[in-house]
């Protein structure tokens, strides 16, 4: 009868009292173990969605700040470009991955079609010039939207850096748009820069000059952001208008955007006297640039806009992907509040009970602990004896709270995710350079209640160093005293 | 002699005033002898007795064993490998058996103990006067006569030559009580033990080969 049996034996014989400590345990176990699933999810959540939001940032006026100018300070102000210098100051910060600055503008064509979606069965006339194809500049050789996996290339190559130094008439163009007009690496498409006057008095446009811009397509890409599932999502219509655009933009040398846009310009001051002068008067120019910044690690966008914001002229703004978190990340952020709440009050609440049960349960047993004192039973044996008792319990309990306060967490969250979500009046979605396709429903898709192994681990930590500093202490009391004073 | 207390001083403080239990109290006792410490209640012989048993300490004096100051041996160790303590109120481990309770001391002590310790056991509780049926039940499923055998069994089980006894028999009626000390008388005739009873009842002190009388703090022999 050493010490570890009798302490098997205690926790057999005393069936009652160790079932209520037993229960106890899995009551206050499963609370606890609950509110770290639920922490835990949500935490992943947010990585997870983060990294799916990704790490681009961009530079834009800040709409919120302008509106809430007075009339008179809104004349009083100068809004400035962003200069191509500060663009590339701070694309040498030392959080920028890779960067890239675009210009696009918009052409039409008269040799080939644009891109309408899938399972058009009409085709859409339209008066006057078409300008559906969107030429967007580019000044980072392999592709930033690619890098990006906004879109991926499924033929040919990407530009070479002597192509986007001299503005070789080169293009990299949908694969959708490039089956639809029958074109293959190597052929050539042509544009037409047309440009118009605007006859206020008739209504009618008027065709001042017009040149056609030839490119070779060096490459086609695919559209990735296309969601493959086919089930009724609601938000179908809005990306399938998003990705038509998509399909329809072609990729070449900023240089070619540049002239293209600059020949618009003069054809277009040449026209137009008035208009000229104007110009001329404000010195504006026609080169505006939307950079786009992909940092190292999504973490960084907070030293990153610190850093950026002193460089930029007024009015300016850092915008980067993960910004749209909170807009869309609402439910889940809801969860993870009252969970905390919930894992506080558990906490206490657990410290105090386990040790109050414990005490009552040691309580009943003092005059066990003297009679094996009275045996001449070693004190550190007659501790160790109820330690054993009471952790062996606990393990059980904590096990068995682990998995049950695991099913509770997936439970709550799920109903709790479908009220939140339900009684919000539209999912919210954002479309922007950033992030096309991100909803709630992905945020919610993403969260996923599982244990982690170092969570288990953990949660047996701390549950079993709890219930071990609530035994000991009073055990501890019990065994100073001599074993007349608890026996006679 | 196995056992001796020399001037054994214990007091309770009451304010400023203490108020001793037991006043430069010496006692000795030998092998193979049933001794009976007569005292009324609140005399102190639980005081004392606890004192010998290394359940509480003097606040002067010693307590030897075969002439060793039990503080010097470890009053755990004296606890454990020299004394049987059996208890008025018997003092069991409830929710074990009969045999259980007597299987305990015998993984505490360094005693050398027989390679089969559950025989030796049920053996001594059947010497004691415990079938095998009832030594394997819950001892809160004996009666108190039994309990108070268990406990008797207890104390030997370690093979110790020194029995100390707080009151046994206080809580049994008489027959009950010749029967335990009848098992005392054994224990120091045949076994040479050393058998020390406390007591407040006459009829028991009388019964035993030597008998001390305790009153306020002072032992004298009762003949
Ligand atoms: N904790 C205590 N504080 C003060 N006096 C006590 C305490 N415990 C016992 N006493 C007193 O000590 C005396 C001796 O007690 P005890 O040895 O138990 O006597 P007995 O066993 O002979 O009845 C009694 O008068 C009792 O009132
Ligand atoms: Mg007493």
């Amino acid at each position: 009868m050493g010490f570890i049996k009798r302490s098997l034996l205690s926790i057999v014989r005393n069936k009652v009292k160790s079932f209520i400590l037993l229960a106890v345990i899995i009551v206050l176990g499963s609370l606890i173990a609950g509110a770290v699933s639920i922490q835990q999810a949500t935490s992943n959540v947010e990585k997870n969605i983060k990294e799916r939001l990704g790490a681009a940032a961009t530079l834009e006026l800040d709409y919120e700040k302008l509106d809430s100018l007075s009339e008179e300070e809104w004349m009083e102000i100068e809004l400035q470009d962003i200069d191509l210098e500060t663009i590339k100051q701070v694309g040498e910060l030392s959080y920028v991955k890779y960067y890239d600055y675009n210009m696009s503008n918009y052409f039409g064509s008269k040799s080939i079609k644009s891109f309408q979606g899938d399972d058009v069965e009409y085709e859409v006339e339209y008066e006057g010039p078409s300008m559906d194809f969107m030429l967007k500049g580019i000044n980072y050789a392999p592709v930033l939207d690619f890098e990006e996996k906004k879109g991926k290339l499924v033929d040919g190559r990407v530009f070479s850096q002597e192509e986007l130094d001299n503005g070789t008439y080169v293009a990299i163009i949908s694969k959708k748009l490039a089956e639809l007009n029958n074109l293959h690496v190597g052929d050539t498409l042509t544009l037409v820069n047309e440009v118009y006057t605007f006859d206020n008095k008739t209504g009618k446009e008027k065709l001042v000059n017009s040149r056609d811009i030839v490119l070779e397509i060096i490459g086609l890409f695919e559209s990735q952001k296309v969601k493959e599932d086919a089930d009724g999502n609601s938000n179908r219509g809005m990306f399938d208008w998003m990705d038509i655009d998509y399909q329809n933009t072609i990729y070449v040398p900023n240089e070619i955007v540049r002239s293209e846009t600059q020949y618009q310009m003069e054809e277009y001051m040449k026209a137009d006297q008035e208009f000229a002068e104007m110009w001329e008067e404000e010195g504006s120019s026609f080169e505006h640039y939307t950079p786009m910044y992909v940092l190292n690690n999504p973490e960084d966008s907070e030293a990153f806009e610190e850093e950026v914001l002193p460089l930029l002229p007024e009015f300016y703004k850092v915008v980067s992907a993960s910004d749209h978190y909170d807009s869309i990340a609402g439910p889940v952020e809801s969860m993870a509040n009252l969970s905390k709440y919930v894992l506080i009050a558990a906490v206490i609440g657990t410290v105090l009970i386990i040790g109050l049960v414990v005490l009552l349960f040691l309580r009943d047993r003092k005059r066990e602990l003297g009679i094996y004192l009275s045996l001449g039973e070693k004190r550190s044996k007659v501790v160790s004896q109820v330690v054993i008792e009471v952790l062996v319990v606990a393990l059980i309990g904590i096990t068995l709270s682990l998995f049950s306060g695991n099913f509770i967490a997936a439970q709550v969250s799920d109903s709790m995710i479908q009220a939140d979500n339900s009684s919000m009046d539209d999912d919210v979605i954002y479309y922007s350079e950033l992030q096309p396709d991100l909803t709630t429903d992905d945020v919610i898709d993403s969260y996923e209640v599982n244990l982690s192994s170092s969570y288990i681990l953990g949660f047996y930590g701390i549950g079993m160093l709890t219930i071990l500093i609530s035994t000991v202490i009073p055990l501890i009391y019990i065994v100073r005293l001599n074993p007349k004073k608890i026996l006679m | 002699m196995i056992l001796e207390a020399k001037e054994l001083n214990y007091y309770y403080q009451d304010g400023d005033m203490r108020r001793y239990i037991l006043k430069d109290t010496s006692i000795a006792f030998e092998k193979g002898k049933f001794y009976t410490i007569l005292g009324q209640s609140g005399s102190g012989k639980t005081t004392l007795l606890s004192l010998l048993g290394a359940l509480d300490t003097p606040h002067s004096g010693t307590v030897l064993f075969k002439g060793e100051d039990i503080k010097k041996i470890g009053y755990e160790k004296y606890r454990r490998n020299h004394v049987g303590i059996i208890f008025q109120s018997y003092n069991l481990i409830p929710t074990f058996t009969a045999v259980e309770n007597v299987l305990i001391p015998m993984s505490i002590t360094e005693n050398e103990v027989p390679e089969d310790k559950k025989t030796v056991a049920y053996n001594l509780l059947d010497y004691i006067g415990i079938s095998k049926e009832k030594a394997d039940r819950p001892v809160n499923k004996l009666s108190g006569g039994e309990q108070q055998r268990v406990a008797i069994a207890r104390a030997l089980a370690t093979n110790v030559e020194l029995i100390l006894a707080d009151e046994p028999t206080g809580n049994l009626d008489e027959e009950m009580e010749q029967e335990i000390i009848d098992i005392f008388k054994k224990l120091a005739h045949e076994h040479e033990k050393c058998v020390i009873v406390v007591t407040h009842a006459n009829e028991v002190a009388v019964q035993s080969d030597q008998s001390f009388l305790l009153r306020k703090g002072v032992l004298t022999s009762n003949e």
